[in-house]
């Protein structure tokens, strides 16, 4: 009884590292993220909307504190994009993935991708004039003139 | 039991060691095969990057960047190169060039998920410009990074100058496998230490549940202090000669629980154990004896140590002082106290709590509220030879005590008409010791009260055999004592057909207290045909008042009036005015110490009934 009582004790403590390992660490991070990348597009937007089209992405924009998530891309001002979709042009569109920022290039102000497991930010210079983006000092580094 | 314990202690204590060590020993072992891999697998990269720089080196002349940008064959072949030493551990090899903004590009890359030439990736760059300016190779554990383990760089160099640096990436995969390989060995560990932590909580939780009840079944429940379940185990291991003994009664506590109820007695008794309590020390031990009686082991700083009496001064006065608030009512207690202040001059400590508890009794017969205190204790004889508690006891034990009788004469008939019993110690060198030199010392004893015993058992047998009045002698306090009275009443009743011929004698010298008991035992007493004497009236505290309260027969005048009656017309006076006066109230009086015949015949002018005297007859041990 006290084995099998020891043995669930044991699950429950590894599930709870697990999960705070994969869903705190990780995510976290890339909230952190995230959440200078969407202030620095936008730093003067009081009232931030983001919208994103997939579930991951979803509820990792809905644990960033100071902004709002909206159910739909033409109420968002910023939308994140993992797949290949047509959106409102004046909206500031990210991407996640190299792929979709290539495809993208002419749409998209920047992505946010893992490559060779290492965190990458870029921003496409041209996309950020058309939206009178000015990024912080900070972020001057990652901007490009092409991909 | 407790070399049992030990032996477990030290079995258990020796498994947590050896299971402590095998489980760092076993740490070691995965730190070292961690090292070990890792050195094996950077070695290999080494090389492999070595390969790399060189293969690079002997395609491309000055600029890497430049050239492969304009040879897509050669940087296709170099890239085909790379991928082939792509495996489950180097998962990324890669080649990075740095530009003008200090940004790291790709010229080659033989990683599955290929980069485009020129593409730029984010890496730290302090460790690569490091490569860069050093010119040598740099190996960075990325801990930051989940997917990876190593990263090592190796610099190409040209002509002097770093134009690229050979980036190897290690998976994280391997030194996971090799933790997931151990992990069973650690699981162990891990349930051993659950295992153990649970058994060392049960022995926790059972020796607070032991010392709880341990400490419940050593103390009184009512007044905190310990009982005597305690003291058994105390006496066992105490060394008594650090201690002093003191013996604390509630005085009238009965009067407490009949007059304000049981629910009173049980408040007295906890706030006086509290009130004692803040009167000792931590290193003193306070015992519930039993009722309302305590019992307390001072430790005393010095073997002629007066400590103990001035802590008992200290708790009478303290309590005596306190107004124990009971309800609506104020009770004021007062306590009487006994000390054994040399507890290891005794064969036993239950003897020397019995003298503490005798000079209890002795604070209680002098009026209660004091503290009675011996320094120099009993067990020893005295500087005048007289003798000890224990001279008494053992002379009682081997039946030593024996009676002189003294007659009595009537004065008319001039007969012997009756004898005074006289206690003696016959010593076993046959010498005869007289009572004054040993009734002081056991006086409120126990051994009194033996010795009384003894005298009546021996009187009587007397009477049985001669059928002639006797008297003994007694004090006032004997009457009142519970005890002795009791032991007088038992022999009354075993000797019933005999009680008319006992006289007792009383002591006339004590203060006259608590009149209604003694009226009362007295008159118990002569229901048993008992004469009651005053003895050595006309001395001391003569008081005329106990021919009204007491119920007497028998007036003995006073040895120091007698003596001088010729010569002393005061003396003659006095014993002229106590004759009339006795025979104005039918008593019947004796005069005492007549040693002379002068003395006997200006006593028979007097009307005086009856005589004794060393002229007439000397106490004698036989009748």
């Amino acid at each position: 009884m006290v084995q099998f009582g020891v043995s669930i004790l044991k699950k429950i403590i590894f599930l709870l590292l697990i999960a705070t390992v994969l869903f705190s660490s990780d995510l976290k991070t890339e909230q952190k993220i995230y959440k200078l990348i969407i202030h620095a597009l936008l730093p003067n937007k009081k009232d931030i909307k983001v919208w994103s089209d997939t579930k991951s992405k979803e509820n990792l924009l809905r644990g960033i504190d100071d902004i709002v998530y909206v159910s739909s891309p033409t109420k968002a001002n910023f939308v994140l994009l993992s797949k290949d979709k047509k959106t409102n042009k004046d909206v500031i569109k990210f991407v996640t993935n190299i792929q979709l920022l290539e495809a993208q290039q002419n749409n998209v102000v920047g992505g946010f991708f893992w490559q060779k497991g290492r965190p990458n930010i870029l921003f496409l210079r041209r996309n950020l004039k058309e939206h009178n983006i000015t990024l912080p000092e900070s972020m001057q580094e990652y901007i490009e003139d092409e991909i | 039991m407790r070399h049992l314990n030990k032996l477990y202690f030290s079995i258990f204590v020796s498994i947590i060691i050896a299971i402590a060590y095998l489980f760092f020993s076993t740490s070691n072992i995965q730190m070292t095969l961690n090292k070990n891999v890792e050195e094996i697998f950077i070695n290999g990269a080494k090389s492999f990057a070595q390969n790399i720089s060189e293969d690079i080196k002997s395609h491309i002349k000055e600029d890497p960047f430049k050239e492969l940008k304009n040879h897509k064959n050669l940087q296709k072949n170099l890239e085909q190169t790379l991928s082939v030493i792509v495996n489950e551990t180097y998962k990324y090899i890669f080649v990075l060039y740095r530009d003008n903004h200090g940004n790291y590009r790709y010229i080659l890359d033989g990683s599955k998920d290929k980069a485009h030439f020129n593409q730029r990736l984010s890496v730290n760059k302090e460790l690569w410009d490091k490569v860069y300016n050093t010119q040598k190779a740099v190996i960075v554990n990325q801990k930051k990074l989940d997917h990876l383990w190593i990263t090592y760089l190796h610099p190409v160099i040209f002509n002097g100058k770093t134009k690229a640096v050979v980036a190897i990436d290690f998976s994280a995969k391997l030194p996971k496998n090799i933790c997931q390989a151990i992990s069973p060995l650690n699981k162990i560990f891990i349930y051993i230490f659950i295992a153990i932590g649970f058994l060392v909580s049960i022995l926790i939780y059972q020796t607070f549940i032991s010392m709880k009840i341990k400490k419940e079944s050593i103390t009184d429940q009512l007044t905190n202090a310990y009982n005597r379940n305690y003291l058994r185990d105390l006496l066992q291991s105490i060394d008594i000669s650090k201690y002093q003994i003191m013996m604390l009664d509630i005085d009238y506590f009965k009067q407490v629980n009949d007059n304000y109820g049981h629910k009173a007695g049980d408040y007295i008794l906890s706030r006086t154990a509290k009130l004692i309590k803040n009167e000792i020390r931590e290193n003193d031990i306070l015992v519930r004896f039993g009722g309302e009686e305590f019992l307390i082991f001072i430790k005393k700083a010095s073997s002629r140590s007066k400590l103990a009496y001035d802590i008992a001064q200290r708790i009478r006065k303290r309590i005596e002082s306190h107004h124990f608030l009971y309800e609506q009512d104020t009770l004021h207690i007062t306590v009487s106290i006994g000390i054994s202040c040399q507890p290891e001059h005794f064969k036993t400590i239950s003897e020397s709590i019995k003298y503490a508890d005798e000079m209890l009794y002795i604070a209680k017969r002098k009026g209660r509220n004091q503290v009675v205190s011996h320094i120099i204790d009993t067990k020893t004889t005295n500087l005048n030879n007289k003798k000890s508690i224990n001279d008494v006891k053992s002379a009682l034990e081997d039946n030593r005590i024996i009676c002189f009788y003294q007659a009595i004469h009537d004065l008319k008939t001039n007969k012997i008409i009756k004898y005074e019993a006289l206690v003696r110690i016959k010593e076993k060198d046959e010498s005869i010791t007289p009572p004054m030199m040993f009734l002081e010392s056991i006086m409120y004893t126990n051994v009194y009260n033996d010795l009384t015993k003894t005298v009546l058992e021996n009187v009587f047998k007397q009477i049985q055999k001669q059928h002639i009045q006797i008297s003994v002698n007694l004090n006032f306090s004997d009457i009142l004592d519970n005890k002795i009275f009791m032991l007088i009443i038992e022999e009354l009743k075993q000797h019933k057909e005999l009680s008319s011929w006992l006289i007792i004698e009383l002591l006339e010298y004590e203060l006259l207290e608590e009149i209604s008991t003694i009226q009362e035992r007295l008159k118990e007493i002569k229901s048993y045909g008992v004469k009651i004497a005053i003895d050595d009236f006309g001395s001391g505290y003569s008081n005329y008042e106990i021919f009204k309260i007491l119920p007497i027969d028998i007036l003995k005048i006073d040895g120091s009036l007698i003596k001088d009656i010729d010569t002393s017309l005061i003396s003659y006076k006095i014993v002229h005015s106590i004759s009339v006066l006795a025979k104005e109230l039918g008593i019947k009086t004796v005069a005492e110490f007549v040693h002379s015949k002068n003395v006997l015949e200006t006593v028979r002018t007097l009307n005086i009934d009856e005589v004794q005297g060393f002229y007439l007859a000397k106490p004698l041990p036989k009748i």
